[in-house]
């Protein structure tokens, strides 16, 4: 009789596993609408990316923060100088990487107030 | 015959459903790790506009391609110039320029504005002598664009090109005004139907060679009994080189830039219908552009 109790338990306990599994792993709940900070790294990486470029050509560090804002409340700073350490440990493009640099050094140089 | 273990099949199947009730209600896996499909739309915006302006730096179109297609819109021309419209309808003059300019240049199939980087001989002078700096703006005549193009800046040595934006040419900000020069040629011509704008409306955007919107370019407008004229840049909230005109109903207009252009004929006022079924009359947008 105990051995019984013991397979019912165990069943029980596999289902559970195997449900929480489906609607973790297989089916799991789908959102939308949802902020940026909740981006893959590669995509958050890649909006840096965007963010520095222009800013190459722009030249405007308050402008670029505003962009880097997108990621909530992190510093700009910090949003670039993570994009970048990500762009470094995945092999992006040397010129990428100094664009990004270069936008690290004009986001930790810039004051948030405008001129 | 063996019985079948009804009970342990009941445990397994209740186990089942309670992990899901769990996985899907009580504790979904947080929304982590997600791609620009899932943005918010007003985020999607920014990422939008954060491509739009990465375009107009690099000019790199397959790049700006390849993200676009991340925010999963249906027709991204079509996204690009809708906010490019929302951008001017709220003072965004530039970056609206942005986004317009990469929906021609998606539509197109190549980047046919200029991007502002530094020249070729700069780099080289640069690499040479460290300490050279750019050459100073050109004398005021030619004071709109002294940039040309190169579009190898992905392949630019990092150390000259840092040299560079040390030493970073000063942009000028004059309002164009038409030059003699090559007829512009009408590259856009789309239907809006927007409730947003008053009905028959006609919108003209006249750009330079360099996708410069440019400001006093006169517009001469015919129909069966009349003509008129009217000029761009009278309305520089929305652009410098935006002009528009009123359509009446079951009117059919000619327009023509007075500088020498392609000739839009056939121009009537749509009929658009708004989500609700109701018809209304839509508008006319025009591009002009100097090859």
């Amino acid at each position: 009789m105990k051995l019984r109790w013991l397979f019912i338990l165990i069943a029980l306990i596999t289902g559970i596993a195997a449900g929480v599994a489906y609607g973790w792993i297989i089916d799991p709940v789908e959102f939308y609408d949802l902020t940026p900070d909740t981006l893959r790294a590669d995509y958050r990486a890649d909006y840096v990316l965007m963010v520095a470029e222009a800013y190459r050509a722009e030249q405007d560090a308050g402008l670029a923060a505003r962009r880097l804002a997108l990621f909530g409340a992190q510093s700009p700073s910090s949003i670039a100088a993570d994009g970048l350490s990500f762009a470094r440990s995945s092999g992006f493009g040397d010129s990428d990487i100094a664009l990004m640099q270069e936008l690290v050094t004009a986001m930790q140089a810039w004051s948030g107030i405008n001129p | 015959m063996r019985r079948v273990p009804w009970a342990i099949l009941l445990a397994l199947f209740a186990g089942l459903g309670l992990g899901v009730v769990y996985s899907w209600m009580i504790a979904p896996r947080g929304a982590v790790d997600t791609k620009p499909t899932v943005l918010r739309a007003d985020f999607k915006d920014q990422y939008r506009g954060a491509i739009a302006a990465s375009f107009a730096a690099t000019g790199n179109l397959p790049r700006a391609q390849a993200r676009l297609s991340l925010i999963g819109d249906p027709d991204s021309i079509e996204a690009l110039n809708s906010q490019a419209q929302r951008m001017i309808a709220s003072g965004e003059f530039t970056q609206a320029d942005q986004l317009a300019a990469l929906a021609l240049a998606l539509e197109n199939g190549y980047a046919s504005f200029s991007v502002p980087t530094p020249t070729l001989e700069s780099l080289d002078n640069v690499s040479v002598e460290p300490s050279i700096t750019l050459p100073p703006p050109p004398p005021s005549e030619d004071l709109p664009f002294q940039f040309t193009e190169t579009p190898e800046l992905v392949e630019t040595p990092i150390v000259e090109t840092q040299a560079v934006v040390d030493n970073p040419t000063p942009r000028p900000t004059r309002t164009l005004i038409p030059t003699v020069g090559a007829p512009f040629a009408l590259i856009a011509q789309d239907t809006v139907c927007d409730t947003n704008f008053p009905d028959g409306l006609l919108q003209v955007i006249v750009f330079n060679s360099r996708r410069r919107q440019v400001a006093g370019a006169k517009i001469i407008i015919a129909w069966e009994n009349g003509q008129e004229e009217f000029f761009t840049g009278l309305k520089p909230e929305i652009g410098n080189g935006y002009a528009d005109f009123s359509m009446s109903p079951n009117v059919t207009y000619a327009l023509r830039l007075a500088a020498g252009s392609d000739i839009a004929a056939g121009l009537v006022a749509p009929t658009c219908q708004t989500p609700g079924g109701e018809d209304f009359l839509g508008g006319v947008k025009l591009t002009f552009q100097q090859p």
